[in-house]
């Protein structure tokens, strides 16, 4: 019940807050002055609120449960994204001042295809990323309402969708700051708390030792939904369906929908696709080959190090940075905020295999960080706790999934719509922009009904990969070289994105381990370098096409305040309301 | 375009503006070290961050040690990496920043 309430709060507060800053900042029409102002603390706020998302405040806790410390890596890269962005393209991109990938690419290459190509492949990457978000609020609703899945997920889909379509919470700086605090606050207040009450972390031995996740004394009760597959991992009996059964050791059972009980002390079945072990292999942060060896771990990394750049949502922030050096200390303290909040999803992590077993069975460990506050504190402090988690993913859901709406939109009425047939005036495209929020729903809701069995936290590492795999190699090579041309760029984006979502379907169909396993489901170590290699090869064929690279690169690297005439900035418009930036480049 | 050098100096803002042969070259110069700094902030951080895995997956028995009850690999990668990140990207923003700074006592801005 508080937790309900805590999720409608938190809800109306960011919608209502939004809506009214946008009023405000109209009023005293100078939202784009007001912008410009941010300090590097508040933008960096902004940009780690708009960036922490389902996939940070449930997937990670989630996947660190199920398979163990190798999911360590993902926080590690989704920080490390964040430096390699700073070293390579914070400040050229704020000083070259196109607002949108899909800007970026036309001016710099010269080519209008360019932004063509660009903007699918934005809305392959901002989709891949919202399914998952959706797939956060249709569990937690769950979790705390009771209410089915799909409900959840229409209805948050249905509410972001109205909110970026009436105009709220776009690109407002503070209430995005403010989403990143509440987040921090919810994720780790409850953890230290219990950390605190439980006087640390309990059951060494199953975290670290020889121990796998056992019932606790007084035995273990799961409700199913539906019939699952599960493997027991010692010879135990339990009860189900009106009757005793027995399994064997490494039997494989489908447990029928409803009760399921097993005895104290039993080694708890797993759901198929988690493979828990013993604490000492769940522990290690780098197994010895196939889903957790050393290729999965450096691909992982790959992919999440160049695929922040890639991310649309994310890089239109920046501009709110007055110049190219204030882009970097924004950047800068970015990652120590990121650091700040990746503290602790891992807590959860062990507290979930300690406490909650019974997510190992029904292979909901996506749900983790709302179950551990009221098992590990029974009671009305539990319950307290996890109302605040509830809120606070909440608050993850509907800031990320309002800016990748954002992106989605701008990019079907902008740069899709557009050069179909030329929108008639501001009200035309307003209207556009809206019915583009509303449609660019449509197919998340559908496929985030769909992927209920999917963890938060791979399909967020799917949209990372194809970022790295497309985008990165386009700015790296864009910003700082010469040679790059549109045909080389064109050609090395459709390699990457081709490889990249083509391995991602392939390990979704057919049921590979090992290494080929391993690849399929992670792409970017092969994928990268041969999107970069291709992106090179065709530039250097293509060279008598290569764009006026001198005026370019003054553009992109010149510092501000020379006075100069090609240096001279675009002036950065408002957030227009009707969304879509017009490429800002003169 | 032409200068006869007696009625008025030319800066290298002035040829940076008019893309001459000399503003290629300040150009091309302030890019080189722009770029030679961010590589070698990278090679630091990919230095770093890639030989952990490798440490890890060669050196095995790691695990045996613990620190505060919780093993040492796993300490590894949760706790040193991110301070790194953040001196790494701090190190390098001072140093871009005076590039920049150097570029524009050169240039001679307004």
């Amino acid at each position: 019940m508080i937790a309900i309430l805590a999720v409608v709060a938190v809800t109306a507060g960011t919608l209502g807050l939004g809506t009214w800053t946008v009023r405000f900042a109209r009023t005293t029409s100078d939202l784009f002055v007001a912008s410009r102002a941010v300090s590097p603390w508040w933008n960096a706020a902004a940009i780690s609120g708009e960036y922490l998302s389902a996939a940070s405040f449930l997937g990670i806790a989630g996947l660190v449960m199920k398979d163990g410390a190798v999911a360590l890596w993902l926080p590690v890269g989704f920080t490390a994204g964040y430096l390699t962005l700073l070293l390579f393209v914070a400040a050229p991109l704020r000083r070259y001042g196109s607002y949108t990938i899909s800007d970026f690419a036309e001016a710099r290459l010269g080519s209008p295809r360019m932004r063509l190509l660009a903007a699918a492949i934005v809305l392959g990457i901002t989709g891949f990323y919202l399914v998952p978000q959706l797939k956060g609020a249709g569990i937690t609703l769950e979790q705390v309402t009771g209410a089915p899945y799909w409900l959840g997920v229409v209805v948050v889909g249905g509410i972001v969708s109205l909110n970026v379509a009436l105009g709220g919470m776009r690109g407002i700086t503070y209430v995005q700051a403010f989403q990143f605090w509440l987040k921090t606050f919810a994720i780790a207040l409850p953890a230290c708390v219990l950390l605190i009450y439980l006087g640390g972390l309990p059951n060494h031995n199953t975290l670290f030792g020889d121990g796998v996740p056992r019932a606790p004394a007084e035995g273990l009760s799961v409700t199913l939904d539906q019939p699952q597959q599960v493997v027991f991992p010692a010879r135990s009996s339990y009860r189900a369906g009106g009757g005793v059964h027995q399994a064997r050791k490494g039997e494989r059972v489908t447990l029928p929908a409803g009760e399921v009980r097993l005895p104290p002390d039993a080694a708890v079945p797993v759901a198929d696709g988690a493979d828990t072990g013993r604490g000492v292999k769940w522990s290690r942060p780098v197994g010895s080959g196939g889903s957790d060896g050393p290729l999965f771990v450096y691909s992982l990394l790959i992919a999440t190090v160049l695929g922040t750049m890639g991310l649309p949502h994310i890089l239109v922030r920046f501009y709110t940075s007055p110049d190219g050096s204030t882009a970097r200390r924004t950047t800068v303290r970015v990652l120590g905020l990121l650091w700040l909040f990746y503290l602790f999803p891992v807590v959860y992590a062990m507290l979930g295999r300690a406490l909650a077993p019974a997510l190992y069975v029904t292979g909901q460990t996506d749900s983790v960080v709302l179950r551990v506050p009221e098992l590990a504190w029974p009671g009305e402090p539990g319950q307290l706790l996890s109302a605040l988690v509830a809120a606070g993913a909440f608050a993850a859901f509907l800031s990320t999934a309002s800016g990748l709406l954002v992106s989605i939109s701008g990019t079907i009425s902008y740069d899709l719509w557009s050069r179909v047939r030329r929108p008639r005036g501001t009200l035309d495209r307003r209207r556009r922009f809206r019915a583009s929020a509303a449609v660019g729903m449509v197919l998340p809701v559908v496929l985030a009904l769909g992927a209920r069995g999917l963890d938060i936290g791979v399909l967020v590492g799917w949209a990372f990969a194809i970022a790295a795999s497309t985008f990165c190699p386009m700015f790296l090579l864009g910003v700082w070289w010469r040679g790059l041309t549109a045909p080389g760029a064109a050609a090395g984006m459709t390699v990457g994105a081709l490889l990249a979502t083509g391995a991602i379907f392939a390990g979704l169909a057919i049921d590979a381990g090992g290494t080929l396993g391993s690849l399929l489901t992670q792409p970017a170590v092969i994928s990268v370098p041969l999107a970069f290699a291709t992106m090179i090869g065709v530039s250097l064929a293509t060279r008598e096409g290569r764009p006026d690279a001198d005026a370019q690169l003054l553009a992109l690297h010149a510092p501000e305040g020379l006075g100069l005439a090609q240096l001279e900035r675009a002036t950065v418009p408002a957030a227009e309301p009707d969304g879509p930036l017009p490429a800002t480049r003169t | 375009m032409r200068d006869d050098g007696r009625t008025r100096r030319r800066t290298p803002r002035d040829e940076l503006a008019e893309a001459t042969a000399h503003g290629e070259v300040y150009l091309r110069r302030l890019v080189r070290a722009q770029l030679a700094l961010s590589i070698s902030a990278l090679v630091a951080f990919i230095g770093l961050l890639g030989a952990l895995p490798l440490l890890l997956f060669l050196v095995p028995h790691l695990a045996s040690i613990s620190v505060a009850g919780i093993p040492l690999p796993l300490v590894l990668v949760a706790v040193p990496l991110f301070p790194l990140f953040v001196a790494i990207g701090w190190t390098y923003q001072r140093r871009a920043d005076a590039l920049d700074e150097a570029f524009r006592d050169l240039v001679g801005g307004p």
